[in-house]
């Protein structure tokens, strides 16, 4: 393929992503069945730790950060994001049994761009999911110290989240093509959630899963969160933070792509 | 109701809910949403704020003891909500019409889902207790406790089961199946879900003593919970918003079938 050919190919796959995001943003944000989950779940899990376990801020070793609700919006959207890259995979598993899938497996479109668009639709998700419970979380006490630099990168690492999230619901959906078995594994993402120090800091969690937490990619993101929020480095790392959500974009879309590879060989 | 009247509506009953539990023979893992959902809220709660339990003056040394009754709770309610999922699933596929032609009287129609969903609910219980038990200080409030949490879990499932029969018969359609989770999560929730009210700030402060499910927590947790010994005072303010959850719910679920057309 000559340069110009190339770069034709890589405005023309660009082109394609964008429209698929477009189209998982549509479809997404326009089932009630698909919002509720994402955004709503996380909104009232929101408001019932920030006011069932605001009592915790007296325990000795917890981290000053102002109002409890600043310390547990990361977890938040943590969760929303996760939630995101559930129905991202449920969206994917509806493509497959409905048809969708393969017309546009037929279309002469780059098997990447194809799990790309779906992860960039997601982020775009994770984006506005941040930006909500940010603002949710700030109407009820929240005060982030870390200014707008902080919000912004907080914002990104969501974005990081929803995309990894993403390309885990999408392997899963490309390996297995099962939607009944994709909707059943909402509760495990409160297995990820739980597994890092999404509403609590490291130290004060039990201690079998401050073990598990330091596995747990997702507890280097959320803590990169509050550590932006409230710029205050004893909070976590942002750059490690990154570091973890962008190993698991690229580790999660790889294996969506290896799925999708292995499906369409069988 | 004569004696016949009463052994005719008991056959029928029998019979729907011989088909609901023959459900679970037949989809194997059918029971694994509404247990290992309640589990791993369980596990993970305790994981991430098994330390309020040292805050002073919690009823409590142990915090699963806290947990276990509301993941009891959750879990019951997830098998009543499932029920009215499977309803609406029967009516989308044209088999609640056949039921509606039939004549047997139409509050047997809902009955059968209903003793379902206590059958249903018993294994989820049973399986967090066993796991909380394994794990926690084991049952503070003795066989009266045990009792009264079993009495509380069972009694959620009916409340939960009429409300998704509620919700399935309005909206006819599967797509209810998470509003009708969702009422369930809510519900349970905005209680004293993880502390108990005096340690609740905020809008959850004012919101939990409106809500009948915090004193059904209450009746289940003097089980395990040392702080709240059994006794009659832990257990009426419970059986009361029982009641009042299964009238409310049971007439509007009533009324609903009235409404139904065939």
């Amino acid at each position: 393929m000559t340069e110009l050919a190339l770069e034709r190919d890589v405005s023309t796959q660009g082109r394609v992503v964008v429209a698929l995001a477009e189209r998982a943003l549509r479809v997404q944000l326009r089932r009630a069945q698909f919002l509720l989950p994402s955004f709503l779940l996380p909104l009232l899990l929101l408001a019932v730790i920030a006011s069932g376990t605001s009592a915790a801020q007296q325990l000795p070793g917890f981290p000053s950060t102002g109002s409890y609700v600043g310390f547990v919006v990361s977890g938040t959207i943590m969760q929303g994001t996760l939630l995101a890259g559930l129905m991202a995979g449920i969206a994917i598993a509806g493509d497959i049994e409905g048809g969708f899938f393969d017309r546009l497996l037929s279309a002469p479109i780059h098997r990447v761009s194809i799990v790309l668009g779906r992860v960039l639709g997601t982020a775009l998700i994770g984006v506005a999911q941040a930006i909500l419970f940010l603002f949710v979380a700030w109407l009820i006490g929240a005060d982030y110290t870390g200014g707008v630099g902080g919000i912004l990168l907080t914002i990104m690492l969501a974005a990081l989240s929803a995309s990894a999230a993403a390309g885990l619901g999408a392997t899963i959906a490309l390996r297995t093509g099962s939607l009944s078995l994709m909707q059943n594994l909402f509760p495990f993402v409160f297995v990820l959630l739980f597994t890092a120090p999404a509403f609590f800091p490291r130290a004060l969690l039990n201690p079998v899963l401050e073990t598990v937490s330091v596995v747990n990619p997702l507890s280097y993101v959320v803590e990169g969160m509050r550590a932006a929020l409230f710029d205050l480095p004893g909070l976590g790392s942002v750059g490690w933070g990154f570091v973890a959500g962008i190993g698991s974009v690229v580790l999660t879309c790889s294996l969506a792509v290896w799925a999708m590879r292995s499906r369409l060989r069988s | 109701m004569s004696t016949r009247g009463a052994a005719y509506a008991g056959g029928v009953g029998f019979a729907l809910w011989r088909r609901s539990l023959l459900e679970l023979a037949r989809v194997r893992g059918g029971l694994l949403p509404t247990t290992i959902a309640p589990l791993i809220f369980l596990l993970g709660s305790l994981g991430q704020f098994g330390r309020l339990d040292q805050l002073v003056g919690f009823p409590t040394t142990s915090y699963i003891a806290w947990l276990m009754p509301l993941s009891c709770l959750q879990a019951a309610g997830f098998a009543g909500g499932a029920t009215g999922a499977n309803l609406a699933r029967d009516i989308e596929a044209g088999w609640f019409d056949r039921l509606l032609s039939s004549p047997a009287p139409r509050p047997l129609l809902i009955l059968g889902p209903v003793m379902a969903a206590m059958t249903r609910c018993l294994v989820p219980v049973t399986v967090i207790l066993i796991v909380g038990l394994l794990i926690g200080p084991g049952l503070t409030g003795g066989l009266f406790g045990l009792v009264m949490l079993y009495l509380a879990a069972v009694s959620f499932s009916i409340v939960a089961s009429l409300w998704g029969i509620t919700l399935a018969l309005r909206a006819g359609s599967q797509q209810v199946g998470p509003l009708i989770q969702n009422g369930v999560f809510v519900a349970v929730f905005l209680s004293t879900a993880y502390t108990p009210l005096p340690f609740l700030k905020g809008w959850l402060a004012i919101a939990a003593p409106y809500n009948p499910v915090t004193y059904v927590l209450q009746m289940g947790r003097q089980a395990t919970v040392s702080g709240i010994e059994p006794s009659w005072a832990h257990t009426w303010p419970g059986l009361v918003a029982l009641a009042g959850m299964i009238i409310f719910f049971g007439l509007l679920a009533l009324r609903q079938l009235r409404r139904v057309d065939l």
